[in-house]
Parts: structure tokens; sequence; C-alpha cells
């Protein structure tokens, strides 16, 4: 069992009170994978507490625009969010290590640094300065490389290349000589159909498909070295958590627990045939990044995550801790996953 | 007279703040034009030059809101109102200014307070790496449309009343 | 109950004459004082306006705004605009209603190069109402015409419409898809959406165009003189020299878009700046005038965004007082068959239409009604393209269609409110006559899609 929350007793209010809680999202509602955790939290904490706590799910721009789910949940508009902590690297930079970086863990090292590594604590840590309350909710797995309309066969490739790819990513592949691009989601379709970007990232082949990328790319590269495990996070407000009795605190915690390991075993499952149905029936060539062109991004990256470590004691602090662990963590799986991994699905 | 005094200032106020603003609008075009000419012709790109583009259209109308005010650019249904005297004209704006357009603002600023004030306190940043990062100062434009909106809105008030008062007719 | 009364009095005090964007923002407050008072309001709705009001100033779509009003403003105050629409006006002299004919194209390329309706609208109300009033057309009519052209960007692609229906049809299908146990699930996207509304879109403006035929043979007082200009050499280079300026600068957009050179939102930057370089090097726009085009410009966008704000706290307090109970229970309990389901959707959508703007309906009531509406068996690219339409109509019908708002700012004052509302019920009827031909038709929108994406 991860360890238990300590956020105090839980206030002794009699069992009958009931409440209904506002969860605001950075998904369209219905979102396949990513918007499924909230609403299945929502449905699961609702039948767990017999109706005491009643969790109604908000899509992005419902109640609130996509990016304004964090300033939400911490001044009390809504009592909880479903997001990626990545989002709010303006409001404290340390909080992109929580969702994933680039040729960062993969999602079982995720789990097992924050449940058992001394990651959540550090995470509760990041966000307590804004009465938030931080739970993993969900994980996406190695995400896919993108879709480009350009062949990225050597280093030189990079150079120009206009790609949509948000937050560290984006800044490392600046430094090999790419052409980060920031665009509304809104856009995107268009300008990667039109040219006006060359490339962009988006999850995996669940969502991908879904997206329908493959109507205006060619290429899809893996593996997603710049999102290697992307974390979801559930964000509580700290001060209703707090007067939630010990009981219903509980709920949301395990709730919230079950969704986490829900959304990984869901993509595990939905990225097989939706990544078959992109090859097999939409004829989209799958490509592996070159060797030469991964080793240069993860030089790249190193020094990116330095320099942001420079900046912020905080980011500091954290990814110190994050990089010990993925040390140790690294060294294990190489001779138990990756070796096991290579032998038994080998072509 | 004192209040006319201050009606004026706040008119030349508004009108310098609707010139900056021009300066703004035409600064925003050509910046976002250098985006495109950057990344099409020179395969070069800047977050920070695409977020200065988007910080400076939202200065262009929440500085610029007090401006329009002035000028009577703020679009009315018209139906009645066209038809109506000055005096009539002028109570509509008179009690609009008081019960509608000052409490507005008025909350406007209330709520957006601590929103803003939280993120000068974190000097909030970009959500890019290689973003401007200056998200405190762009929030701010919140409270500063309470500002340059509130401060016309005075005027016009007093304007009004002149009206009302039958004083001399101003511009 | 509280909400619709909210709604009505909002209606009533608009009728006073005060601003509208402080009428909608200062009535919502209002009630939500009272509904503080007596308990009826759901605080949290009004804890999100700072968030609400910094996700329109940090909305990358809407700097198309004050992109395109430029671009409509410098084409107006160096009159290129107008000897445009006048070489135009000869050229189609001989057929009544030639001028109008030329604004709908005109319209309908500008259309093609934004998804913005606030920027179409005051550009095409910029460009060419002036023109129209000046050469005797009736009031009611052109300004009909010029509301309902400029809408015709939330149909025709790109469309921040398509794009936000895109968003929400494609989760709705796949959940739709889930539940009916497809795990390999058909998709649908925005550029599905985009092939799928453009021949609905060209039959709309079609229709426009028959309605002005058909008036101009019935009723000919409503249109200018016909003028016979002889189509001699003079003449064709006048007509050269007005025509092929603007209309290079619409293709311009139109390319820099298709031909991947910038984003729909950065090529209203590229259509600004190439009005603004054409004005300058053909020396029809002075320093002093380029600093009036500039306060201009800024004059417009802050009417246009000031409603956006208004909106915010309306939709917020409306919601907050009961009005999403009220969506919840209208739309519930859809009966079983795909019309009935359907019928009731579109009508109540067209309701809310008078009520809320296109981005909160697309938000709120999509997702609450397009899984079940899938699930019985419509096509998702066809049911994108009728919400396209319907919501697109909400942008023309009183009192709070936006459209109307944009163009009223922008209008010479002898323009009257009541003839802009008279104007457009015609058009809202052909917009009504548009869904039922592709309530008949659903081929108009699928086959497109069909042929592109097999
Ligand atoms: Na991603
Ligand atoms: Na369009």
């Amino acid at each position: 069992q991860p360890p238990p929350a300590d956020s105090g007793a839980g206030s002794s209010v009699q069992s009958s009170e009931t409440f209904q809680w506002k969860l605001v999202t950075s998904w369209p509602k219905n979102f396949p994978g990513l918007g499924m955790a909230p609403e299945r939290f929502a449905e699961r904490v609702n039948k767990m507490s017999g109706g005491r706590l009643t969790v109604t799910v908000y899509g992005a721009g419902d109640l609130v625009p996509a990016f304004e789910v964090f300033d939400a949940v911490s001044q009390g508009t809504a009592e909880m969010g479903h997001s990626a902590s990545y989002y709010w690297k303006g409001k404290t930079p340390a909080s992109q290590i929580f969702t994933s970086i680039p040729f960062g863990m993969n999602a079982q090292q995720m789990n097992g640094w924050l449940n058992y590594g001394g990651g959540m604590s550090l995470w509760r840590e990041v966000y307590a300065p804004f009465g938030i309350l931080p739970l993993a909710g969900g994980n996406t797995g190695v995400q896919m490389g993108g879709w480009f309309n350009k062949e990225i066969n050597s280093l030189e490739d990079l150079k120009g290349l206009k790609m949509r790819l948000p937050g560290l990513g984006g800044e490392v592949l600046a430094r090999l000589g790419g052409v980060p691009v920031t665009l509304p989601g809104r856009e995107l379709f268009t300008a990667l159909q039109t040219g006006a970007i060359d490339a962009t990232e988006w999850v995996g082949p669940y969502n991908d498909l879904a997206f329908g990328l493959h109507k205006a790319a060619k290429y899809y590269y893996y593996p997603g070295w710049h999102e290697p495990g992307t974390v979801l996070e559930f964000m509580v407000n700290q001060a209703a958590f707090n007067s939630l009795p010990a009981d219903l605190q509980a709920i949301v915690e395990i709730a919230a627990q079950s969704v986490n390991q829900d959304m990984l075993d869901e993509y595990t499952s939905r990225n097989i045939a939706a990544l078959d149905a992109l090859v097999n029936e939409h004829g989209i060539e799958l490509r592996r990044w070159p060797d030469e062109v991964l080793v240069e991004l993860r030089k790249a990256a190193q020094l990116v995550m330095a320099e942001e470590a420079a900046k912020d004691p905080t980011m500091k602090k954290v990814l110190d801790h994050y990089q010990a662990f993925q040390q140790g963590v690294g060294a294990y799986h190489r001779i138990s996953e990756d070796a096991y991994n290579q032998i038994a699905h080998q072509e | 007279m004192v209040g006319w005094g201050l009606v004026d200032r706040i008119d030349r106020i508004s009108e310098r703040l609707g010139q900056l603003c021009g300066l703004l609008m035409l600064l925003m075009l050509l910046l976002a034009f250098l985006v495109v000419v950057l990344r099409y012709v020179f395969d070069l790109g800047s977050i920070a030059l695409q977020e200065a583009v988007l910080y400076l259209h939202g200065a262009l109308f929440t500085l610029g809101a007090g401006f329009t005010l002035k000028h009577q650019g703020h679009v009315r249904v018209d139906i009645f109102y066209r038809e109506w005297s000055p005096r009539r004209k002028a109570w509509v704006d008179l009690l609009g200014t008081l019960l509608l357009l000052l409490p507005f603002l008025g909350f406007i600023a209330l709520q957006s307070w601590d929103y803003v004030a939280n993120a000068w306190a974190r000097m909030e940043g970009s959500v890019e790496a290689g973003g401007l990062g200056l998200v405190y100062l762009q929030k701010s434009l919140i409270l500063a449309l309470v500002l340059t909106l509130g401060l016309q809105a005075l005027a016009e008030l007093g304007r009004n009343l002149a009206v009302l008062l039958d004083r001399e007719s101003r511009p | 109950m509280m909400a619709l009364v909210l709604f009505l009095c909002v209606c009533l005090v608009l009728l006073a004459g005060f601003p509208v964007a402080f009428v909608l923002g200062g009535t919502a407050l209002w009630f939500a004082a009272i509904g503080t008072l007596t308990g009826h309001l759901d605080g949290a709705f009004l804890g999100a306006l700072p968030n609400r009001l910094y996700g329109i100033l940090n909305n990358q779509v809407l700097m198309a705004v004050p992109l395109f009003v430029m671009m409509g403003v410098t084409l107006e105050r160096s009159r290129l605009a107008e000897q445009l629409l006048d070489a135009m006006a000869k050229l189609f002299g001989r057929v009544r209603a030639g001028l109008a004919l030329s604004v709908m194209v005109v319209g309908m390329l500008l259309a093609a190069s934004t998804g913005i309706v606030g920027a179409t609208v005051v550009t095409m109300g910029l460009l060419s109402l002036p023109a129209m009033l000046r050469r005797g057309y009736d009031p009611a009519y052109a300004a009909g015409a010029i509301c309902a052209t400029g809408t015709l960007g939330q149909i025709i692609p790109p469309s921040i419409a398509l794009v936000l229906l895109g968003d929400v049809l494609s989760s709705a299908f796949q959940q739709a898809q889930l539940k009916m146990g497809i795990f390999s699930p058909r998709t649908v996207s925005v550029g599905d959406l985009f092939a799928g509304a453009l021949i609905p879109g060209l039959v709309l403006v079609a229709l426009y165009m028959l309605y002005t035929l058909w008036l101009a043979w019935r009723r000919p007082q409503l249109f200018a003189e016909t003028e016979a200009v002889p189509l001699d050499w003079p003449f064709v280079i006048t007509l050269l020299k007005a025509l092929v300026p603007p209309i290079g600068l619409i293709f311009l957009v139109l390319g820099s878009i298709l031909l991947g050179v910038a984003t729909p939102t950065e090529a209203a930057a590229v259509g600004a700046f190439g009005a603004l370089t054409l004005a300058l090097v053909r020396r029809q726009l002075s320093a002093q005038a380029l600093l009036g085009v500039l306060t201009e410009t800024v004059k417009v966008t802050a009417m246009v965004f000031m409603i956006l704000i208004g909106a915010a706290l309306f939709s917020l307090v409306f919601r907050g007082l009961g009005g999403e109970a009220l969506i919840h229970g209208l739309l519930s309990d859809l009966p079983g068959g795909v019309v009935g389901a359907t019928l009731l959707v579109m009508l109540v959508i067209f309701l809310l239409g008078f009520i809320l703007d296109f981005i909160e309906i697309t938000f709120v009531v999509v997702p609450m009604v397009a899984p079940t509406l899938l699930m019985l068996g419509l096509d998702p690219i066809w049911l994108g393209v009728m919400l396209g339409l319907n919501l697109q109509t909400s942008f023309l019908t009183p009192p709070f269609g936006f459209a109307l708002f944009y163009l009223r700012g922008v209008a010479p004052p002898s323009l009257t409110s009541a003839t802009l509302y008279r104007g457009v019920i015609p058009f809202i009827g052909i917009q009504i006559l548009m869904m039922l031909l592709l309530a008949l038709w659903p081929v108009l929108a699928t086959w497109l899609p069909e042929r592109i994406y097999g």
C-alpha cells in the first residue's frame, strides 16, 4: 500500500453530512483516456460514499479554461481538478518533474518513486504553498515521438524542424537547431496539414488516432523521449479536503489510486488496437528515431535539466532526488525489465 | 471649475492611452508579421516573441477600453435611445454608469485582486521553456482594464451631470 | 427560473440604450447579489470570473480580431475598399443588386481566410456598408446581408466553431463507440469537419445570392439604379487597378494559410501588414491617417472584447442561478427515435443561441447530447456541420446576436438597431432552410470528407 496522505485526522463531523464537489479538468469532456480518469473517479467516489460525496466533472472551458485548473482549485472555486503538473511550471518550476521530463522515468518507475521512493512527499511540499493536495491521477505510459511530415534520418534533419513540442522537450529540440512553435491546440491540425509546422507531438496511438492526426501527417516516430511516462494529477483544495470526515478522505484517496492504475491499464490495452489500425488501415509509416539523434537529444536534455535546476532551488532539490532514484531503478531495470523485454518481445 | 478640470484631465489621459494603444497595435502587427517571416524564411522561432505578441494584444483592449468609452465606441441597442432628448440620454448614461458599469468594474476588481496578487507573489512565469515569463504583468491587465475604464466612466458621469444640471453644453 | 428572469431583464435593460457590454455584466451582477442573498446562487460560478477573464486575455486564436480589424480599417480609410466596390458595382452594373452580389463574394473569401466571426463582421461592415448605403441600397437589406455574410466565417473553413466542435465531437464519438463495444473505433477529426462544412457553406452563399436576385426581381426599389458602363479598355484598366490590390490581398491571406506559410491566426497579420504596405506604397495613407487607423482599430477591438468580458459574467451568473439545471432538464430525457432526438436537440440549441454564445453552447450542451445522438447512429460529420450551422444562426438572432452588436458598432449612426434586426430576419430564414436541406440530403456534408480521406 502506498503511504497514506499526511492530511490530518479529518474533521469528526457527523457522518450523515453530504458534500457536493466540483472537479474541473484540462481535457474536453469524455476525452479518451485522459478525460476518462475524472469521470471514473467521480463515479467511484459517488458509489463508495453512498452519495455522501458527489463529484460533478466539468470539461475544459466549461467552468474555467483548461489552463486555469490549478488557480481554480487553489482559490477554492472548484474543490478538485484533474490535469498535468507540468502546466504549472510558471507558478513553480519544480512541478514539471512530477509529470514527466525528457529521458526521465517510465510509468512503472514513476509510480515507484512517487509512492515508495519519497517523490509524493516532495510533490506535496511543492504544492502546499498553494493550498493544494496533489494525488497521482493516471499515467499514459511511454508516449509516441510524434507526427512528422519530414523524415528524420540524421541530426541535420532537426535543423529548422518546425515542431509543436511544448515544455522542456521543446527547449531540448531548440538546442539541436529545431524550431519549437507554440500553437493553440485548436490550430494544430490545420497547421500540420498545411505545412505551417512540420511535426507535432500528441499522446500515443489511442489518443492520436482519435484526434485524426494520421490525416495530416505521414510518419509516426517512436519512442516519445520527451514524455516517457506522463503522470496525470488530481488536485484537491486542502481546506475542502480537511473539511471531509476521515472516511470520505480515505475514499477520495483510494478512488484516485484506483484511477491512477486504471489509466495505465487502459492505455496499455487500447494502444494495441489503435496502433494496428494506424499502420494497417491508414498506412502510416512507423519510424524509430535514429540512434545518433536520440544520443544527442539525451545529451541536450541533461544540459537543459541542469540549467533549469540552477535557476530554482526547489527544482534542484526535487530533480536531485528524482535523478538519484532514476539511477538506482535504471540499474535494476537493466537486468530485470529491460533484459527480459529484449528477449521476450523479439520479433 | 474644479469639476471640469478633472473631467478634462481624465479625457486627456484616455486620449493619450488610446494613442499609446494605437502604437501597441502597430508594434503587435509588426511582431506578429516578424514571427511568420522568421519561421517561414529563416527557419527561426522564438516562443518569447510569440508571447510578446499575445501580451500586446491583451494590452490593446484592456488599456484602450476607456478611450473607446470616451469616443462612444461601446455599442448600444439604440432602438429608443437615438430618439431621446439629450437630457434623457444623460439620465440613462448617468444611471447606467452608477448602477451597471461601475459596480461591474468594482466586482471584477474585487474578484480578480487575489488572482493577480498571487501571480505577483510568485512572479508567475511562462508555461513554455523559452517563454517571456511575464505572466504576472499580463494578468495585471485585468486590473488595468478596471482602472482605465473606471476613470473614464467618472469623466462621463461628470459630463452627464452637467447636462442634467443644465450647464453650458460641453463636448 | 431566476436564470430566465435574468435573461428577460437583460433584454429590457438593453432597450434603455446603455452599452451592451456593461448591461450584460452589470445586470448579471445585480442578479448575482440577489441570488447570493436569497441562497439561489452557486457561488463557485462567480469565482471562475478571473479565470475566464484571463482566458480571454490569453487566447491566441482571438489575436486574429485586432489584426483583421486593422486590415479592414486600413482598406476603408485608404479608400481602397471603396474603389474596389465601386469598380465591382460598375462591372456588375448590368445586374440589379450587382454590388450586393460582389459584397457576398468578397465576404465568402474573407470567411475562408479567418474563423472568427467578430473579425469578419467588422471587416465586412467597414468595407461594404458605407458603399451600399451611399448607392441607395435599402439599409435593412444591406445590414442583413452583411451580418449574414460576416458570419460565414463560422461555417466556411477554417472556423473556430468547427474546431471546438471537432474537439468535443471526436471525444463523444469515441465514447459512443466504446459504449457500443467497438474498441477500434472510427474517428472524426477537425479535418473531416472542415471538409464536411465546405459544400454546405458554399450552398449557403448560393442561397444568399439567390434570395438577393429574387429580391432584385420582385422589389427592385430596394437596390441601386442600374448604371450601364460600357466595357471598354479605359474602364477595364480602372477596374483592374481597383480590383487587383484588395482581391490580391485576400488571396495573399488565403494563400499563406493554404501554402503553410502561416497559421490562420497569423494569416491575419499577413493581411494587415499587406493592407498597410499597399496603402502606404500607393500613397493613400498619410502618417496622420495611419494614427487614425490605429486608434480606430483599438476602438473597435475594445468594443468587441468588452462584449466578450460582459458576456463572461453574464453566462457564469446565468448558469449559477440554475441555467445549468434548466439545460440538463431540457436535454436529459431525449426521445428515443433518432429524428425526434435530433430535432429536440437542434431546437434547444437554436433557442439557447438567443441567450448564450456559441462557445458556451459547445462546451456545455454538446458533450451532454452528442454521445447519445451518435449512438443512435447519426454521422458525426453531419452532426458537426449541422451544429455549426445552428450555432452560426445564433450570431444573427436578436437580442444577443453578437454579429448584430459588432455591425452596429461600426455602422454609421444613420443605421438604426431596429433596421438591423428587421434586416437579418430573412437571412435567419435562409439559415433554417439550409439546415432543412442538410437534413434532407446529408450527403452535402458527408460526400467531400469521404472523397478526401476515404
Ligand atoms: Na504528449
Ligand atoms: Na472561416
